[in-house]
């Protein structure tokens, strides 16, 4: 009967209570986008930073990788002294650079990447072939941009000469494959050619010389301890494994973390904070029912129980709502943070994890119950003659 | 001082790398483009400098130091050339003469207007406003349906006084009136006591950021214009919420409001 | 009627705090009332006859002095001994009615019995039963707003039989009923002690008054005439 009863009380004043479980849904969806966004940016960095099995990225000393235009010098020195290195499996080159391609009506510039595509990992070949000797594959934005396909040969330049008004490193290549490029966002117009073809094109300026090294690992290796190992054989070099890389990341990006654990608290307590002023507000207009039930021989706690089941419908119906409703403002709210210039696809800043999320919700159910068991007490302490008295009067 | 130190040239350096790597004005340290040479150039510090408030460096943990310029070109091999200038005009049309006379001259460079390199550069901050913007409109919705509800309950919880009035001949509209003003009352307190707690807040977001990030950039700036948008937008939920409650309660019957 | 004290007061008093200053509501009251009893306590406002009506249903405790029911002290019961035994021995009809209002009749009267665990089937069969024995079996499925005030009261009473209680109490029962309605009241009580219940009410109206068998007088907290067999009219 208690259930039917707290029912009933709360269908009492529905356009109180639909008030309070929209409020109560709107506070659960903001708890859950920012659980979403805690959690998303780190899961999805992680996710993407071990995709294709690299654990430690290697770039010129005290720079992160492409943070810089820095190059390593000596690089098939420290590819070797690398494969030399216990637990090392693989080693990446890539050298980053940025290439014209000429022909058109305007050149068109694009971000090209000298690879190894024996162990490249950075990108996934969607067509065509891996890219030799004055060949490359370009991203489908690319192709796009410049009207190409599989098959066309493109003259690509891989600098200009402002003052003399020339392009160098000039070469024919042909479009061997299609590519989606895992570290950028798929409106960047993107090529890989064979790391010997991107030097070469460079000149002196770019022998012998990658900007970052991507490095597998053995899977029951400690990447800390290799990464420790390559830093001490390479002095001119900075190793970031992928939980550094992502400590990295977290650190600037902290803002948003920070920003996600303030308004998630905001959240909480706001849901808390309604669902005890509704249980409170609604005792209140029922001390004399609730004297009256404890005269006749009504528990305290049956009291309490009946009270904190209203605080509990309140708390669960709101977060059902919320649930359904946090899903779709954190599909805009990443949408909006996804413009952000540069950001590889893979990269969410809301991710749904069910476990996180149905933790979160559970604590704001578990504040309805908080919520309500305080006036319930209240009530339910209250002297009977007292109270049935001044309610009698009034 | 030793003969060869009067040769030595000097550089400033940011607070952050002083701070980080316990350097001094007056100490000498080693330039050098590449990592572990041994033979760079040798330079005393002069000065240490505060960074700007560039909100393009915040997230970036590199140091800064700036020296003379061809000492520079001559370690990294540059040569004679630099990645830029920027050019100080004597206002809006002298910058826009001298903009279009060095593009007619300009052989293999470009001259931009400061305005467009900050919008270009400022796209990142585009989205974290929309993203600002897009939580501000989730938090009035909450706000709006979580005082609706509050003013419902307690207009409801004065449903009694109310009666009573009604019974003694007080007409529907002086309830309304009575109940919007003490909406309006309310609301306007609460709009002054947020506004305070805005500024109090931004102060501790800048102090805590700026520690974070050691920057002088300030992250929240509370401006007339958002103080005066705020407290019409609060005057405007919170009279309009007391309105609709006051409305609800003043249709009913009175003895329905005594629960007869 | 059984010549056993049903309930006993010996030497009751109760005081409340108000402003500083006691107020001895109940002064040194002694009260045998036996089973099958039908008693009116009667007194002006203040005299204290609700307070004592309190402590004869361990609604309340008394500052002093001790009350007695069946067997158990209730005086001296912890809170949730008391409410329990109200809930099995104890019915209450209030001058308000105070039904829940989101309750049809025949749930109101359950509700007593819901809490003393008596299954769904049994509960909702007795329900049916006090209801008509009431007259008001038709109206089983009204809320309390569809109901006048007197159908209200008779819906209270069937609620206060609920669990069979050793004795009925009742706190101005007639007070907020017309003339008619109040007879209908009175009726049903006298109609109830015939039946063997042990009735005790407080009350203003000198008609349920003169209907008990017993009225007892107080003054400032005090017992001051107690007049046994009463002659009916």
């Amino acid at each position: 009967m208690r259930f039917q009863l707290a029912a009933l009380s709360l269908r009492r004043h529905a356009s109180r209570t639909l008030l309070a479980v929209l409020g109560v849904a709107v506070s659960a969806a903001m708890l859950l986008d920012m659980v979403m966004l805690a959690t998303g940016m780190r899961q999805s960095f992680a996710t993407l930073l071990g995709r294709n099995g690299f654990t430690i990225r290697v770039s010129p000393r005290g720079t992160l990788p492409f943070d810089t235009e820095a190059t390593i010098a000596q690089a098939r020195d420290a590819t070797i002294t690398m494969q030399r290195i216990a637990g090392v499996t693989a080693v990446a080159p890539v050298l980053g650079t940025t290439i014209h391609v000429l022909g058109g009506p305007n050149p068109v510039t694009a971000f090209a990447l000298g690879v190894d595509p024996a162990v490249q990992g950075d990108y996934e070949l969607l067509e065509g072939r891996e890219p030799v000797a004055d060949a490359l594959v370009a991203s489908d934005a690319l192709l796009r941009a410049t009207g190409a396909r599989i098959g066309d040969t493109l003259d690509v330049a891989i600098g200009f000469d402002p003052q003399i008004r020339t392009y160098t490193g000039r070469r024919r290549v042909v479009i061997c494959g299609r590519a989606r490029f895992t570290y950028l966002s798929a409106d960047d117009r993107a090529a890989a050619l064979p790391l010997a073809s991107v030097q070469a094109m460079g000149g002196p300026d770019r022998s012998d010389r990658v900007s970052l090294f991507m490095v597998r690992t053995a899977p029951n290796v400690d990447p800390e301890a290799t990464r420790l190992a390559i830093e001490r054989a390479l002095p001119r070099v900075t190793a970031l494994s992928t939980a550094g890389a992502i400590a990295e990341a977290e650190h600037r990006l902290s803002y948003f973390r920070q920003l996600a654990f303030i308004l998630g608290a905001v959240s909480l307590i706001v849901g808390f904070l309604l669902v005890t002023t509704i249980v409170t507000v609604s005792v209140n207009e029922r001390i004399g029912e609730i004297a009256i039930m404890r005269a006749i021989g009504v528990s305290r706690s049956h009291v309490v129980h009946q009270i904190v089941i209203e605080g509990i419908g309140l708390s669960l119906t709101g977060a059902a709502a919320g649930l359904i409703l946090g899903v779709f403002t954190a599909r805009w709210l990443n949408s909006i943070l996804r413009g952000f210039p540069g950001l590889p696809d893979a990269i969410d800043f809301f991710l749904f994890q069910p476990n996180s999320a149905f933790r979160a919700l559970a604590l704001l159910v578990a504040s309805g119950v908080a919520a309500g068991i305080y006036p319930a007490w209240r009530a339910a302490s209250l002297p009977i003659s007292a109270t049935l008295r001044e309610e009698a009067v009034g | 001082m030793a003969p060869w130190e009067a040769a030595v040239r000097t550089i400033a350096i940011d607070q952050r790398l002083a701070a980080d790597a316990g350097l001094r004005v007056g100490d000498l340290v080693v330039l050098a483009a590449e990592p572990g040479r041994a033979n760079g150039d040798t330079v005393r510090i002069a000065a240490i400098v505060q960074r700007r408030a560039d909100p393009s460096e915040v997230a970036r943990s590199e140091y800064r130091i700036r020296m003379h310029l061809d000492q520079l070109q001559r370690i990294v091999g540059y040569g004679d050339r630099v990645d830029r200038f920027a050019i100080a005009t004597a206002g809006g049309a002298a910058a826009d003469s001298a903009l279009r006379r060095i593009n007619s001259v300009a052989f293999g460079f470009r001259a931009y207007p400061s305005r467009e390199i900050a919008v270009e550069t400022s796209k990142t901050f585009v989205v974290v406003s929309r993203f600002h913007r897009a939580i501000g409109m989730i938090t009035i919705v909450a706000s709006a349906t979580f005082l609706l509800c509050i003013m419902l309950l307690k207009v409801d919880e004065r449903r009694r006084d109310v009666a009573a009035m009604r019974l003694m001949g007080i007409s529907r509209a002086t309830v309304v009136r009575t109940v919007i003003l003490e909406s309006s009352f309310v609301a306007l307190l609460g709009s002054l006591f947020g506004v305070g707690l805005g500024f109090v807040t931004s102060a501790l977001v800048n102090a805590h950021y700026q520690a974070v990030y050691r920057t002088p950039l300030r992250f929240a700036i509370v401006t007339p214009g958002t103080v005066a948008y705020s407290v019409l937008l609060s005057l405007v939920l919170g009279i309009g919420a007391g309105a609709l409650a006051a409305r609800r309660l003043a249709r009913t019957a009175p003895l329905t409001l005594f629960g007869r | 009627m059984s010549g056993q004290p049903l309930l006993l007061l010996r030497d009751a008093h109760r005081d409340y705090p108000h402003s500083g200053e006691p107020v001895h509501a109940v002064r040194g009251v002694s009260l045998d009332i036996t089973q099958g009893e039908y008693v009116a306590i009667i007194g002006p406002s203040g005299c204290g006859k609700s307070t004592l009506l309190n402590l004869l249903g361990a609604i309340d405790r008394p500052t002093k002095g001790s009350v007695t029911i069946g067997a158990t002290a209730v005086s001296t019961l912890p809170d949730k001994a008391a409410t329990h035994f109200r809930l099995t021995n104890i019915g209450f009809v209030f001058q308000r009615f105070y039904l829940l209002p989101v309750l049809t009749a025949q749930e109101n009267v359950e509700l007593p019995m819901a809490e003393a665990k008596v299954p769904a089937t049994e509960r909702r069969s007795r329900a049916r039963e006090l209801l008509g024995y009431v007259g008001l079996a038709a109206r089983a499925d009204h809320r309390p707003a569809e109901l006048s005030g007197g159908e209200q009261q008779r819906v209270a009473i069937a609620r206060a039989l609920a669990n069979r209680p050793i004795v009925l109490l009742a706190d101005e029962p007639t007070g907020e009923l017309d003339a008619r309605t109040g007879g209908d009241v009175i009726a049903l009580f006298d109609r109830l002690n015939r039946d063997g219940m042990t009735i005790v009410v407080v009350t203003h109206d000198e008609k349920l008054a003169g209907a008990a068998r017993r009225v007892i007088h107080m003054l400032d907290g005090r017992i001051v005439r107690d007049e046994p067999l009463l002659r009916r009219a």
